[in-house]
Formats: structure tokens, C-alpha cells, sequence
């Protein structure tokens, strides 16, 4: 089991008068698996705060803090774009991020996570031989096969057309609930994050956290069952509550 | 469901917009590759039957000279094949000098910005300075030898190699290097696996400029600052008036570069690139619409589709 724990966070970028604050003021509290996803207009910090998390950036200001149960684990990350190595196979691009990339238990591992998006027969293929939600599935299994206890998503699902990312995000359930992770899932759409998460934190332009929304519906929920279709219309609501629906 | 994987028949072409047999026969990639050559030989016979001059090197004279060069019967003091031996031993070596120097200072230059100014217009003054300077300046100082013809070459090749890693360095995948780090992978499994390989295009090119043009350098400086080599070859026969003998050894130029390039570069491009996908975007369109189909027909049977396997096995 995992917690994150955000203290008075703050990232700027630029200085002078290009000075730009991507995130500010930002407390926050994850423990458990929960699957929590972040939403708000372009620009509000989403991505950074992934960011801040996984090391890619460090904070101008304040505290991040991440515990795992496997103190050696390295939090996953699926990425918008599924940044694979184009000149590795599907199986070599799980192994690159392996801590033991020449074990056999390494190799198993993948083999395990590969099969488990339905692409387990692909390891020896490279991924321009795959098309786009193949290559995100390949991400998936990559953050998967790592076995963290944290995994971090930054929009994955936004370059697929609707009917691929339907059916990524039913198998991503699947996973999750299979596996039992804290998952931070980025996200410009309201639907995706209803009917994923357990948690949305909203974020407002200026990187401020306004609202931390609890979902409690049952899972799996269908984007057509009416209460999903409501509490979606109440999340809708609370933007624009907080007046951060684009105009 | 059969409507998407269906053949949809060819539509017959438009009367009057068909190929005659001939053009089509023209326009078949062999024979257009071919025709060229032929047409300028055809160019090169007709010249000659008008007897304009008698240096033209006529055709026959040509490929009777090389067929002799060939056979070592040769009026120089060294054969075809000790010229050519002689010169690609320099060429060889000042290859790799410009390869390993170049490539040091390329990633210096693209990897850090004091580096990339204390070098930058040094390695334009060099491309800038005519291969026919550095001719002439190192026979005069080195005198005939091989110093002066490998020494021409490292000039002449090495500025394209730095100016082509450098670029390489600075193209590196930003994305794939911030995945790498999320990951927290190793700094020395980063440079092998992606910092190299990211590098290749680039390296690629730098090889096949740094030969080129460096093969040029070193020809010009036999000329000038050696007493064997090709280039030193190809002064003699033009010493000597047979412009037929300068004709043909720059032949076997043409011919061994081809080589080189067909058989070596072309080789070593194919194994370093084999990643890269030999599936039409076309097709890959095809699969991600029919998947998209498949999906929404039979979410739960989706991914069992034997379908799904055709990707990418061709």
C-alpha cells in the first residue's frame, strides 16, 4: 500500500516577468488503492504535479512525499504519448526500465503484463509495427511490469479515437482491481474521470487545488448507466461553480 | 463486420489515360535506372564519331585501358590494385581519425554550450577553406608521403562529422529521456540503449559524408603531395596525355564508391534500422479502424480476434 503526501507545494517556471506559476498552495493526502483522477482546463498544473511526483521535475517550494510498501519500487508512469524505444522490441521497451533486465523473473514479469493487455504474443514485434492503442497498451504493461505501488497517468487515453480509449480504459480498470494500486490518473475529461475514480481533485488555472470530489458508485461503471451520467452532470456543475468551464 | 475486411474490386482505368507499351516498359524502376547510363554512352559514341578533338577519350580506349589496368599491364610504376591499396590504407586512416575525433568533439559541442563556442568557428573556418588549400599547404610542408594525403582527408571529412553529431545530440529525444528518468533507469543502460541508438541516423550520416568528402581530399592531395596514390595516378596519365587513362581511372573511382555504398553502407543501414516498420501507414490506418469496428460490435471479443494478429507478420 501506498501514501502521497503533498505539503504546501509550489512550481514556477520562467523568471522575471516571464515568471509563470504552474502549481501553488497544494496540501493533499492519497493512502491506499485508490484510483484519483486530476482534471482542469489546460494549463492548471496537471501534468507538472505528475511531474513533481515522479522526479522528472523537482518543486520550487514545499514537500512531496511518496511510501511504499516496496521501498526499491519506482512509481510507474504511462505517458500521453506512449514514448516507447522505436528501435526495441515490445518486450526489450518493458525490460529498458526493469531494475533486473537480464533476469528471467524480469522477463516473466513483462511476459505476464503483456498478456495481460491482450499482447502477449507481440514481445518480438518493434513499435512501429504496432498501431497507436497497441503502443498504449505496451505503456501500460510497461508502468504494470515495473510492479509499483504507485502509478502516475498523464492523460493517457486523449490521442485514441473514442471506441479504442473505451475499451483501454475498461481494461485499465481491469487491471487496477486486479492488482490493487494507488493510481493518479490525469485527465481533461470529465466522463473518463467519473467513471474511473474513486476521488477527482479539481485544479483551477494558477495550479490551485479547488475541490477534492469523492465518487461513490459502484464498479464497473458504464458511461450510459444514469448514475453515472448524474454524478458526471454534478462534477460538470461544480466547474462551472468554479466558473472553469473554457468559454 | 465482412464489409470492412472485404476486397473492394478495382475500378477499370479511364479510357485514353492508359500507359502505351512502351512507356510502361520505360517506366518500370530497372529500366529508367539503366537507361540513364545507356543514353550516355549513346551521347558519349556520338561525340566521338564527330572527331572533334584528338584527346577525346573515345569510348573503346576507355575500356581497353581499364581492361589492361585490370590485367596489371600498366605503363606506371605501380598497378591498379597497389594504387588503389595505397590510397585506401590513407583513406582508411583518416577516416577513423575524423570518426573518433569528430564524433568526441561533436558530442562536446552538442552537450554543452562553452564547448560548442570555443569550437564553432574553428569547424566553420575549416569547411569553409577549399580541399585544394590544404592540398597544396601540406605538400609543401610534409612533402610527398602519406602524412599530407591523410592529413587532407581528417580536413576535409571531419567537419561534417562534428556538425553531424552535434546536430544528433541536440535531436535526442527530450520524451523518451524524461520516461527514462521517471523509470529512475541507470545512467549507463540510458546511454546504450537510447542515447546511442537515438544518435545512429546522425552517425550514419557523418560516416557517409566524412568518406565522400574526405575521399575527394585525399585524391586532391595526391596530386599535389604524393608520389603514389590514385590521385597521383590520375596527374601521371594526365602528364603523360592519354586523357583515355584520367577517364578511366576516375571509373574505377565511380565503381569502387558505388561499392562501398551498395555493399558496405547500404548493408551496415539495413542491420542498424531494421526497427524501423516495414507495415504501410496505410494498413496500420486499416487495423485501427477495423479494431475500432470490432470493439464496438463485441466489446467482450474484441481482443481474441485472430484478425489482430495479421499486423505487422508481413
Amino acid at each position: 500500500m501506498a501514501q502521497i503526501k503533498i505539503d504546501n507545494l509550489r512550481k514556477e517556471f520562467g523568471v522575471g516577468d516571464d515568471k509563470v506559476v504552474a502549481l501553488q498552495n497544494v496540501n493533499l493526502e492519497i493512502e491506499g488503492d485508490v484510483f484519483v483522477s486530476i482534471v482542469g482546463p489546460s494549463g492548471c498544473g496537471k501534468s507538472t504535479l505528475l511531474n513533481i511526483l515522479s522526479g522528472i521535475e523537482t518543486p520550487s517550494s514545499g514537500k512531496v512525499e511518496i511510501t511504499q510498501d516496496r521501498h526499491d519500487a519506482n512509481p510507474g508512469y504511462v505517458f500521453q504519448a506512449a514514448r516507447l524505444l522505436p528501435w526495441r522490441t515490445v518486450m526489450d521497451n518493458l525490460l529498458f526500465v526493469q531494475k533486473d533486465p537480464d533476469s528471467e523473473e524480469a522477463r516473466a514479469r513483462c511476459q505476464k503484463y503483456l498478456d495481460m493487455v491482450h499482447l502477449g504474443d507481440k514481445g518480438d514485434k518493434y513499435p512501429g509495427e504496432l498501431s497507436g492503442g497497441m503502443q498504449q497498451r505496451v505503456g501500460i504493461a510497461r508502468a504494470f511490469a515495473v510492479e509499483p505501488d504507485v502509478l502516475f497517468m498523464d492523460e493517457p487515453f486523449s490521442h485514441l479515437d473514442a471506441i479504442t480509449a473505451r475499451s483501454l480504459r475498461r481494461e485499465l480498470h481491469e487491471m487496477w482491481a486486479a492488482t490493487g494500486k494507488t493510481i493518479l490518473f490525469v485527465t481533461h475529461d470529465v466522463g473518463e474521470a467519473v467513471e474511473l475514480s474513486n476521488r477527482i481533485l479539481v485544479f483551477a488555472k494558477g495550479g490551485k487545488l479547488e475541490d477534492d470530489i469523492n465518487v461513490e458508485l459502484p464498479f464497473p461503471r458504464d458511461a450510459a448507466n444514469e448514475e453515472v451520467a448524474v454524478a458526471k452532470a454534478q462534477v460538470l456543475k461544480k466547474f462551472e461553480d468554479l466558473d472553469l468551464v473554457a468559454t | 463486420m465482412t464489409a470492412v475486411t472485404e476486397k473492394v474490386p478495382e475500378r477499370p482505368p479511364v479510357k485514353g489515360t492508359e500507359d502505351s507499351g512502351l512507356l510502361r516498359f520505360v517506366k518500370k524502376p530497372i529500366v529508367a535506372r539503366l537507361l540513364f547510363p545507356t543514353l550516355v554512352i549513346a551521347l558519349w559514341v556520338f561525340v566521338d564519331s564527330l572527331e572533334i578533338s584528338r584527346v577525346f577519350p573515345a569510348p573503346d580506349r576507355v575500356l581497353g585501358f581499364m581492361w589492361d589496368e585490370l590485367r596489371l599491364e600498366t605503363l606506371a610504376r605501380t598497378n591498379l590494385y597497389e594504387t588503389l591499396g595505397i590510397s585506401l590504407l590513407r583513406l582508411f586512416a583518416g577516416f577513423a581519425v575524423s570518426m573518433v575525433v569528430g564524433t568526441a568533439i561533436g558530442l562536446g559541442m552538442g552537450l554543452s554550450k562553452s564547448v560548442d563556442a570555443f569550437f564553432h568557428d574553428w569547424v566553420m573556418a575549416i569547411l569553409a577553406m577549399p580541399a585544394l588549400v590544404w592540398a597544396l599547404f601540406l605538400g609543401l610542408v610534409f612533402g610527398f608521403g602519406s602524412t599530407g594525403p591523410v592529413l587532407a582527408t581528417i580536413l576535409a571529412g571531419i567537419p561534417f562529422v562534428i556538425i553531424n553529431v552535434r546536430e544528433g545530440v541536440r535531436n535526442t529525444p527530450r520524451e523518451l529521456f524524461d520516461m527514462a528518468s521517471a523509470f529512475d533507469v541507470p545512467r549507463n543502460r540510458m546511454t546504450r540503449h537510447l542515447l546511442i541508438p537515438s544518435l545512429m541516423p546522425f552517425m550514419f550520416a557523418a560516416a557517409r559524408y566524412g568518406f565522400s568528402v574526405g575521399w575527394k581530399g585525399l585524391v586532391l592531395a595526391e596530386v599535389f603531395a604524393s608520389d603514389r596514390g590514385m590521385g597521383w595516378m590520375i596527374k601521371f596519365w594526365y602528364d603523360a596525355h592519354r586523357s583515355f587513362a584520367v577517364v578511366g581511372y576516375a571509373f574505377f573511382f565511380v565503381i569502387f564508391a558505388f561499392f562501398l555504398e551498395k555493399f558496405v553502407f547500404d548493408k551496415l543501414y539495413a542491420r542498424a534500422f531494421k526497427w524501423r516498420p516495414a507495415v504501410g501507414a496505410i494498413e496500420l490506418v486499416e487495423e485501427e479502424i477495423q479494431e475500432s469496428f470490432i470493439d464496438a460490435l463485441d466489446p467482450e471479443g474484441a481482443q481474441t480476434l485472430p484478425d489482430r494478429d495479421r499486423l505487422g507478420d508481413n
